[in-house]
């Protein structure tokens, strides 16, 4: 009877560990049939997460009405022209994130709902993004990108790795997966083909030496070391794809090869250009169909970004995050000038009837609702049609109720992909508004 | 600190820790004050006490006990709105958790708990390979993601070190960049900054040029330009002839005497000995020699002063017996045999011209017919000047016979021999020496070149030798005079130089008398050659060019080298050779010139005959290369092997050799050439997790159990070094030794002092204090603080050296806050307004408390890295102190904290007066209280760590604080002095708990403590030298030992 706490706290840690288990052994090529069951001529549904640490105005992020008729809070204004594709939900939360610290654990399990682990370990749960890709993106060259526009945070907060903060994207519950931050690099994932002679000799050769090492190290060793053995083979696996000709039926993607250049080496000085940068590779993964599932992390929760190129230099994001200054709503503003841009170049692509934007979900959303770190409801936005699957303008609200778990959106936005789970995070049913 | 605070070695005997006080006196305070919310229904926060039903229950789950502990002393519970304990109540249950926990954590002292498997770290790896490959200049990690940190805050903590595909694939290309920095050797593998041939090329050569320049002047010699061929370099590699004079001259005595050896004078004066030796016996030498004996003579009576002369005397006839030639054309037929050749100059007949010169003043033009002895003295050296003669362009020659001057001085003299014989009419017979002066009217002399030709008459039999000079002054000495050598262009593009000797020896040829003057010049040469090597080594301003490297040192080798700089030499002029693969690309370059001479030299179109004997010689050796190439590929794979071996740090195993050489096999049979495959395997090792994982072998059973040596080596260089065993510690580890303890202790005390300790200083000092990558902070606005960029890798390396200090000359951990020292250069040293420190260059300043400085609080690192962007935040340099120096544990703040304005003279308040206001807020003032007066004390400087007593709007600056139990701080002394004295402890504490975690590489958990109490003890009997504290966790179970397979991680 002692154990029942625990074990639901087991359970979901299990949840997250079989959640990560299948694609290893459900291999899917490039170019085979998606299981997923979806009209071999329709566009495939995309999804791109936006996340900004450190919460909105208090007073700016909101939206009244419906349809053309919908009003928009100063932060989300620039999104005007896309108000009857937008769906802001308000008064969803992750419970498992109010429960530490602040910062270091606000972020972390932001897209898995899972229980963050502190006194020096890292555990969270794989993330909506990871988990699609895990299910999904087999079908395309790159599973998912996850980008970021700032570097990771290398300390600990009280007891809370500061890793917790600075990754939305986790593959594996121990896992956060790498960010990428380099545009040049960013593109190149999508578009090298690095394959070089010998290079599958030299995996075999490693991915051998890990299974030999396994043997005679520690149970926990062994799940840091399978981190490196499932790299090893997801990479063999891609270097195999990339000797055959990907012979997709029915759709196919309205750009066969980039049409901008590959960036320049090394992180733009500006942080515009570095977002835009970073925007237009996003664009440009799912125009080309390379990879259907991204997150960019614009910058940190508890971020040390600051805005020379508004005029705002003299206090770093997370500061300025502690007031409701017209500088703050300037910088809100800018972040959701980048979701605008995105959307933009979005729906200025043709798949069929459809643009490339109603083919895609854009979440935008952040840590905490403004800087006062209170996060019992989080501002979440959808932009994009899913497929034909959501309608815009919209406002829905689900404050005060029960059963409010951002995990229940997750389990929406699944389901729009043709990936339908009974359970994810804390939550066990979809929301059925979406 | 609640958790630490407990003394140890009592805990077990403590009488508190006994079932029936649990049950008496504990378990109702818990009922009271706890279970209305942390009861088994209702478990608030995921906390259930109710489970506690025994003190052997609670001994089970010591972290939530822990947590509670914490909880107690912060009186974050029980909430406000609920019953409080009494004080007395809350003190009794804190002693007895604490209680509890000592006695588990006595029970279970030495655990060398859960440590997850380590990834090398980016800083680990990028020191890894710096050290492996001994290139500084590697930074294979710049784009990798930034690691993040766990456990004690540090990033060298497993769990916070992922791997992913994209990371996977970063890790292989960067292993291949690596690998495109080995350079191939002829036994085995070296790694340059370089990835070219063309660059490792240069590299040798820079070090051949590095090796002649230690023993050879430069300059000496002249450019000549050859028409077709380019230009004939014939400097550098000179003997720095008057060092050399100068050194026999000041210390003939000595040398004579024997009171100083060559080897002592070398030394002092810094030249070669051997040579010295040498040229002091020449110099001493008693067995006659034409040449040398007049310089021996000149020596002997010199004084110090008269080097110059003398060395002057010797160059005038190093440039008499030596020419010089293109490097370019060695070798093709009638091209130079060498750079450097030894010219005799002699001749049986010479033509001699003297162009006249003006004679302004209307005087008579004098010229002298020199016929000298040659210096040997021969009495019946008769010589004939033949139809001496004025010449000018547009009239016929005019003999000197037919102008009446000369032949009324001369009269009687011309056609007739001094022996009586008769002789051409025209010609004029001397006996030599002899010396004719001639003196020419200056209305015929003028414009006019005089011609003769001298010859030794028939009649000096074959044994004459004499040495004949025109000249328009009169010679002084007798003997042998030194002519020069002059090389002047041949006709067309691929015509030879032709060389002319301006006073040669008239003597027979194959005559004794020659012969004894040429090795009278051999004798010369032999120790004074005009260059000892060519040190350019490369033909240069050569047109064309039929050597790519052109080796000429045997002068340099017998005057100057032993054997072992022989050997030396002759390396890497191997490895020259072999890496920069030569012979196969003269080939192709012969190939060329020929191509190019079927068109434009002298045979085309079918080619310049004078190239073609060469052709066969470079084929030849072509052949021999590549199959020199193929004999030297096995030891390229036992490199990669014995490179596996260090990066691996542990010997190879049987079958991870065959797996390697398997592979490079594998590599081969898919048709990769030799080179690639090489690389690609030593890329396979740096993707290896052998290379990438610290990974060790898990002791048998449930038990702990030591790690290998190899293991503790590893883990010993990674604590101290971030980086893998140097080639001691791998021998002692393979040895076997390195777990003896005093092997172990003289090894960490040789690592502490090595410089690499600046990795320990930035990995784990500055990453403990939050400052690490200063370097790189970008958070400090422009407009406020235009020097910061500028400033801010001085600011990191003032830290840097400080603790490096600190490290390797074994400081006491009281230093970090109390030194009066610290580290600067003058642009640091300006913006602290320390005086009297100038020139870039970093240097220890003692006494710089006088200055409003010492110890880490007065760093700008610190001070500006608790600051905001344009503003100083109290809070931030207030909980820095309290939480990363003193390690108190602060209630996290609230979720809807009150607002504070941006910019510093933005308000009428000061920061400091803002921050008051804010902390007065009921939900805040709890913490603020602790942490404020800290920052307040700090206010004196401002927000990049310039010294101040007024803020950015102008306002006066307050840095008088009290502590929340009245204690009165004023500025940095106070505070220091406070934490020096009142929170000694803690510190202290914090100090070890950070270095134990970062040691271990894992958070400090409870069964540490009797650890941390040691390293405590040992800290306040030894002065607080950080050697001890960090000799004590090296030598420690944790440290020493892994968790069993089988064991269940507990904690």
């Amino acid at each position: 009877m002692h154990t029942h706490q625990i074990s639901r706290r087991t359970m979901l840690r299990g949840l997250g560990v079989t959640m990560a288990l299948p694609w290893l052994e459900s291999l899917r090529v490039w170019g085979d049939t998606p299981a997923a069951t979806q009209k071999s001529s329709d566009a495939p549904v995309r999804l791109a997460v936006l996340f900004s640490g450190n919460g909105f105005h208090s007073k700016e992020w909101w939206a009244k009405g419906e349809g053309k008729q919908m009003e928009l809070g100063k932060v989300l204004e620039p999104l005007a022209d896309y108000r009857e594709r937008m769906l802001l939900i308000r008064g969803l939360y992750n419970a498992e994130a109010t429960k530490g610290n602040i910062h270091s654990s606000q972020t972390g399990n932001l897209l898995s709902g899972a229980p963050l682990a502190s006194g020096g370990e890292i555990r969270s749960g794989t993330s909506i993004d990871q988990l699609l890709a895990q299910r999904y993106g087999r079908s395309t060259k790159v599973p998912s990108l996850v980008l970021g526009c700032e570097k990771s945070n290398p300390s600990v907060h009280k007891n809370y790795s500061m890793l917790y903060s600075s990754h939305i994207s986790w593959s594996s519950p121990t896992t956060p997966t790498p960010l990428e931050i380099y545009p040049a690099l960013a593109f190149d994932r999508l578009f090298k083909n690095g394959v070089q002679r010998g290079d599958k000799s030299v995996l075999d050769a490693v991915l051998a030496d890990a299974s030999d090492i396994r043997r005679q190290i520690s149970k926990s060793d062994q799940r840091k070391l399978d981190e490196y053995l499932d790299s090893v083979r997801d990479v063999e696996r891609r270097i195999e794809q990339a000797g055959k000709k990907g012979e997709l039926q029915g759709w196919r993607p309205t750009l066969a090869k980039p049409n901008i250049p590959r960036p320049p080496d090394g992180i733009p000085q500006d942080i515009a250009e570095h977002m835009r940068l970073m925007a237009d590779i996003l664009v440009l993964g799912f125009q080309t169909d390379t990879t259907r599932i991204t997150t960019l992390k614009l910058n940190n929760d508890h971020s040390s970004l600051r805005f020379p190129n508004l005029g705002v230099d003299y206090m770093i994001h997370h500061l300025l995050s502690h007031s409701d200054s017209a500088d703050w709503l300037k910088v809100n503003r800018f972040f959701t000038e980048q979701i605008t841009y995105i959307a933009r170049k979005l729906d200025a692509i043709q798949e069929g009837e459809r643009t490339l934007l109603d083919n895609t979900m854009l979440l935008f959303c952040s840590s905490m609702m403004t800087g006062n770190h209170n996060n019992d409801q989080l501002p979440v936005m959808l932009l994009g049609g899913g497929g034909g699957r959501i309608k815009g303008g919209r406002v829905l609200d689900y404050a005060g109720k029960p059963n409010r778990q951002m995990c229940r959106l997750f389990l929406s936005m699944m389901d729009k992909m043709n990936v339908h789970e009974k359970q994810f995070g804390d939550a066990t049913s979809p929301l059925d508004e979406v | 600190m609640l958790v630490f605070a407990g003394e140890l070695g009592t805990g077990a005997q403590d009488a508190s820790v006994r079932p029936e006080i649990f049950e008496k006196d504990v378990r109702p305070l818990i009922e009271n004050y706890c279970l209305r919310c942390h009861s088994t229904a209702k478990q608030k926060g995921d906390l259930n006490l109710e489970q506690f039903a025994s003190l052997a229950a609670v001994r089970k789950q010591p972290k939530i006990w822990q947590s509670v502990a914490e909880q107690l002393a912060n009186k974050e519970m029980p909430p406000r709105d609920k019953p409080q304990p009494t004080s007395a109540e809350r003190a009794r249950l804190a002693q007895w958790v604490d209680a509890v926990l000592d006695e588990v954590a006595l029970a279970h002292a030495g655990d060398p708990g859960p440590v997850v498997l380590r990834r090398l770290s980016n800083a680990e790896y990028t020191y890894t390979l710096r050290d492996l490959t001994g290139v500084e200049s590697l930074d294979p990690a710049r784009e990798f993601p930034v690691d993040g940190a766990a456990g004690e805050g540090f990033t060298n903590t497993g769990s916070a070190l992922v791997m992913s595909p994209s990371l996977l694939v970063k890790y292989l290309d960067a292993a291949k960049e690596v690998a495109s920095h080995a350079v191939l050797l002829p036994d085995g593998i070296r790694f340059s900054p370089e990835t070219t041939r063309r660059d490792w090329t240069e590299e040798i050569l820079a070090q051949i040029r590095a090796f002649y320049r230690e023993f050879t002047d430069a300059g000496g010699g002249e450019k000549v330009k050859v028409t077709g061929t380019g230009m004939v370099n014939s400097d550098g590699g000179r003997i720095a002839l008057e060092k050399y004079f100068a050194a026999t001259l000041a210390e003939r005595d000595a040398l004579r005497g024997g009171s100083k050896t060559a080897q002592i004078v070398g030394r002092e004066r810094g030249l070669n000995a051997k040579y010295l030796a040498a040229l002091f016996a020449m110099l001493e030498a008693k067995e006659p020699s034409l040449l040398l004996d007049g310089i021996r003579e000149r020596w002997r009576g010199a004084k110090p002063g008269e080097a110059a002369a003398l060395a002057a005397e010797v160059a005038r006839w190093q440039k008499a017996l030596w020419k010089f030639g293109s490097v370019g054309h060695i070798g093709k037929v009638g091209g130079p045999r060498a750079w450097m050749e030894a010219v005799n100059p002699f001749a049986t007949k010479q033509e001699l011209r003297l162009k006249l010169p003006p004679s302004p003043d209307g005087q008579d033009v004098t010229i002298y017919l020199v016929a000298s002895d040659a210096g040997d003295g021969n009495e019946n050296d008769f010589v004939v000047w033949q139809q001496p003669r004025l010449v000018a362009k547009g009239r016929p020659d005019l003999l000197l016979r037919d102008v009446p001057a000369v032949s009324n001085e001369l009269a009687g003299r011309f056609g007739r021999h001094p022996n009586g014989q008769p002789l051409d009419a025209a010609s004029l017979g001397v006996r030599a020496p002899a010396v004719l002066a001639i003196h020419l009217p200056f209305d015929v002399a003028a414009g006019c070149e005089f011609v003769t030709s001298g010859t030794l008459d028939r009649a000096t039999g074959a044994e004459g030798s004499v040495q004949l000079q025109v000249l328009t002054t009169k010679p002084e000495g007798v003997g042998l005079q030194a002519g020069t050598v002059e090389t002047k262009p041949g006709a067309g593009s691929w015509g030879e130089p032709t060389v002319s000797i301006s006073s040669p020896i008239i003597a027979a040829e194959g005559s004794a008398a020659r012969k004894r003057i040429e090795s009278a010049f051999e004798a010369f040469r032999q120790i004074f050659p005009a260059a000892l090597c060519y040190t350019k080594i490369v033909p240069v301003d050569e047109v064309v060019t039929l050597t790519l490297f052109h080796r000429e040192d045997e002068h340099l080798a017998r005057l100057m080298l032993d054997d072992t700089q022989r050997r030396r030499l002759d390396r890497l002029w191997d490895e020259l050779r072999y890496v920069s693969q030569d012979a196969l690309t003269l080939v192709d370059v012969f190939e060329q010139i020929w191509q190019f001479s079927t068109q434009d030299g002298p045979n085309a179109p079918n080619g310049d005959k004078r190239l073609e004997p060469m052709r066969e010689p470079i084929n030849a050796r072509a052949a021999a290369f590549k199959q020199r190439l193929v004999d030297t590929q096995p030891p390229h794979l036992d490199a990669v092997l014995d490179f596996a071996n260090r990066a691996y740090r542990r010997p190879l195993t049987d079958a991870e050799t065959t797996e390697l050489r398997g592979l490079y096999r594998q590599l081969r049979a898919e048709e990769l050439p030799h080179e690639e495959a090489i690389r690609l395997t030593l890329a396979r090792v740096l993707v290896a997790p052998a290379f990438l994982y610290r990974l060790e072998k898990a002791a048998p059973g449930s038990e702990s159990g030591p790690v290998s040596d190899s293991e503790l080596a590893t883990r010993l260089s990674y604590f101290l070094w971030s980086s893998a065993p140097d080639a001691e510690l791998r021998t002692i580890a393979d040895a076997g030794k390195l777990h003896e303890p005093d092997v172990l202790a003289a090894q960490t005390r040789r690592m502490l002092r090595d410089p690499r300790v600046r990795r320990l200083a930035t990995e784990f000092a500055c990453q403990w204090i939050h400052i690490r990558d200063f370097d790189h902070l970008d958070e400090k606005s422009e407009r406020h603080f235009p020097t910061f960029i500028a400033l801010r890798g001085a600011m990191y390396e003032e830290s840097l050296r400080f603790f490096t200090d600190l490290f390797q000359h074994d400081g006491a951990v009281t230093d970090i806050l109390d030194a009066d020292y610290t580290f600067l250069n003058e642009p640091l040293a300006k913006h602290y307004g320390i005086p009297g420190v100038t020139g870039s260059e970093w240097r220890r300043v003692d006494g710089v408390k006088k200055f409003g400085r010492g110890g880490i609080l007065g760093h700008a690192t610190t001070l500006a890295k608790n600051s905001g962007a344009s503003r100083t935040s109290p809070i931030l340099r207030g909980n820095w102190i309290a939480e990363a120096l003193l390690g108190d544990r602060l209630p996290k703040p609230p979720k809807d904290v009150p607002r504070l304005p941006e910019e510093e003279n933005a308000d009428t308040l000061t920061v400091r007066q803002l921050t008051e206001k804010h902390s007065s807020d009921p939900r805040c003032s709890g913490c603020h209280v602790r942490i404020d007066p800290f920052g307040f004390a700090l206010e004196g400087f401002d927000s990049i760590g310039r010294k101040r007593d007024k803020d950015l709007a102008n306002r006066s600056i307050d840095v008088k604080a009290t502590l929340i139990n009245g204690t009165p701080l004023d500025g940095l002394d106070g505070l220091r002095t406070y934490l020096l004295t009142t929170r000694r402890r803690e510190f202290i504490d914090q100090f070890c708990r950070k270095l134990l975690g970062y040691a271990l590489g894992r958070s400090v958990q409870l069964s540490d403590r009797p650890l941390l109490a040691e390293m405590r003890r040992v800290l306040e009997t030894h002065n607080h030298r950080v050697t001890a504290a960090i000799e004590t966790v090296v030598a420690s179970r944790p440290f020493l030992q892994i968790c069993g397979i089988q064991s269940i991680a507990e904690n």
